[in-house]
């Protein structure tokens, strides 16, 4: 633990009054693949602005491979292996589903070391990769929801991340689809890529995804605990289900 | 390096761009009668091509564009009033005030673009709508460039050239040029487009802060198609108003309406297609022309409906439209 992937210290933000995320600290191994979760308004989202910039924090520091990224922008985390999904999934419409694929590949961690046909060559591989079977010359935009998840998650494998940060991957998705992802990113994390996946309501996928589970509750972490740990803590419990009577 | 035959297939669609503008030229050319028609389609084909490096590429509205234009004109003009003694230099004289006019537009789209190019759709149009007023108002003010005076130098391109090659350069090289600058605008969108500025373009246009997310320098991207854009709109300039009218007054050159039929032309052909400023270019001069001989004076009046019935009907223009049509037919190869 002496040298994490990212390590997180202190952050903070605020909207005005509101405290989005409070005084968040946690560190992540290469490799490793881990949960957060927590009610709607967490400040799950906000903590994951603030991971790749989207956001910059109040105070607090963040350190990506020992290096002070909190002032880094946004574009230039992408090129140090910080690749991420939306919860709702944001393809460049008119583009092909190759091409958005591609996109990763040029810009990614891999920028400015493949050329457009290599790039291709990389989108065809992840399409394939995350299973989406689909004409990848159709413009994105006919694209079913799990197709649009699906196309997202492998433009940002394309980029080539260390850390790859998925917002709710798994909403809308069948418990079949759900099994196929967890698969997946078993194996992505077999290659050494971290995974901080956003989980809001689906424990199923937790339980089965993830050995590390990240609770937040009003902005602070509540828990950081192996996840068994995590889902049999009482204070866990009691933010999801409300306290026991009596 | 060596070309491949996929390499090869991606400019496949060069092939009607330059069909085109060879026709254009040939008719032109062939048809004394028909020439000042030509040369009208011409600079608003050019004019489309080189805007649409902009507006098409990026989706970003500059309502300041004709500057360029307009700084163009002045490049050509001081380069030809200023360099009126020196007749050894010949043709070369206008290639020199092609490049003034091509580095000035420059210098003024880094200028407009490191700061307005921070600014989101509607507020950078907004922010550009200045430009093109200030620019005017400095030179009358300043008086800086003969100022409202303007520059006139048709005696000047007599001392270069003699009368003769004089007339000929203004009545009918200066509008090949025009042809030329339109064709070169269209072979360097198609390199783009096969690039990865082309990518990057591709993604911005469609989700600025997502493409950011992916790693795309979003800033950098659009600075690189202003500039470009805006070297063509300088070249157009110094050839299709300098050279052919050899003067050139402020009022005249930074006039918003031309930018207003740039935007036109690109919407109506499609914006972001390679063929869509040949075939907004044709249509817009034909029925402008058209409305000039039946209803003399009204040809204004063409603009704001042009604009609206295609952002109703058909937001991805005449070629976007063709595009979507041949989706899986051999021809789409050649129709971008």
């Amino acid at each position: 633990m002496d040298n994490p992937l990212l390590r997180i210290e202190h952050l903070t933000k605020r909207f005005g009054g509101v405290v989005a995320v409070d005084d968040v600290s946690l560190s992540i191994d290469e490799g490793e693949l881990f949960a957060i979760v927590g009610p709607n308004g967490a400040g799950k989202t906000t903590l994951f602005n603030l991971i790749n910039g989207v956001l910059l924090p109040d105070e607090g520091r963040m350190l990506f491979e020992g290096r002070d990224i909190t002032h880094v922008p946004v574009y230039r985390r992408a090129s140090l292996g910080i690749g991420r999904t939306f919860q709702i999934p944001r393809p460049f419409g008119a583009a092909s589903v190759r091409e958005n694929v591609a996109i990763g590949a040029l810009f990614g961690r891999l920028a400015g070391k493949v050329s457009v046909e290599q790039a291709l060559a990389i989108a065809d591989d992840y399409i394939r990769r995350v299973g989406l079977r689909t004409d990848a010359d159709k413009p994105c935009a006919v694209l079913t929801p799990v197709e649009r998840k699906l196309m997202e998650l492998a433009r940002a494998l394309a980029m080539k991340p260390k850390l790859l940060l998925m917002d709710e991957a798994m909403a809308g998705m069948n418990p079949k689809e759900i099994d196929g992802l967890v698969a997946l990113l078993q194996r992505i994390k077999g290659e050494g890529v971290a995974v901080m996946a956003l989980v809001e309501h689906i424990m199923r996928a937790v339980a089965g995804l993830a050995e590390r589970v990240i609770v937040l509750h009003q902005g602070a972490v509540l828990a950081d605990a192996s996840t068994e740990a995590a889902l049999s803590d009482p204070e866990v419990v009691a933010v999801y289900f409300g306290k026991p009577p009596g | 390096m060596k070309l491949h035959r996929q390499d090869l297939e991606n400019y496949y669609a060069l092939l009607p761009v330059l069909g085109a503008y060879l026709a254009l030229l040939l008719v032109g050319s062939s048809q004394p009668d028909v020439w000042q028609l030509v040369a009208m389609l011409a600079f608003y084909c050019a004019l489309g091509q080189a805007f649409n490096l902009f507006l098409g590429m990026t989706g970003y509205v500059d309502f300041g564009y004709v500057a360029f234009v307009g700084v163009g004109t002045y490049g050509m003009a001081l380069s030809i009033s200023g360099l009126s003694d020196m007749p050894d230099l010949g043709v070369w004289v206008i290639v020199i005030g092609l490049l003034v006019g091509a580095a000035m537009a420059t210098v003024l789209s880094l200028a407009v673009g490191a700061v307005a190019l921070r600014l989101r759709g509607a507020y950078f149009a907004i922010a550009t709508i200045g430009v093109n007023e200030g620019f005017r108002y400095f030179i009358e003010g300043t008086h800086i460039w003969n100022g409202s005076d303007g520059i006139v130098f048709s005696r000047d391109l007599r001392l270069i050239f003699g009368r003769e090659t004089a007339i000929e350069l203004t009545t009918f090289w200066a509008d090949v040029l025009v042809i030329g600058i339109a064709a070169m605008a269209a072979v360097v969108t198609l390199i783009y487009m096969r690039s990865k500025i082309g990518y990057a373009l591709t993604a911005l246009r469609a989700d600025e802060d997502a493409a950011k997310v992916i790693g795309i320098n979003v800033t950098k991207y659009k600075i690189m198609a202003f500039i470009t854009s805006a070297v063509f709109a300088g070249l157009l300039g110094g050839a299709a108003w300098a050279l052919k009218l050899t003067y050139v007054f402020p009022s005249d050159v930074f006039e918003i309406h031309y930018t207003v039929e740039a935007i036109v032309i690109v919407m109506l052909g499609g914006a972001g297609t390679l063929l869509g400023p040949i075939a907004g270019g044709l249509v817009y001069g034909l029925s402008k022309y058209w409305l000039a001989v039946i209803l003399p004076g009204f040809q204004l009046l063409l603009f704001a409906p042009l604009l609206l019935v295609i952002v109703v009907l058909f937001p991805e223009g005449l070629v976007g439209v063709l595009k979507k049509r041949l989706r899986g037919h051999p021809l789409a190869k050649l129709i971008i």
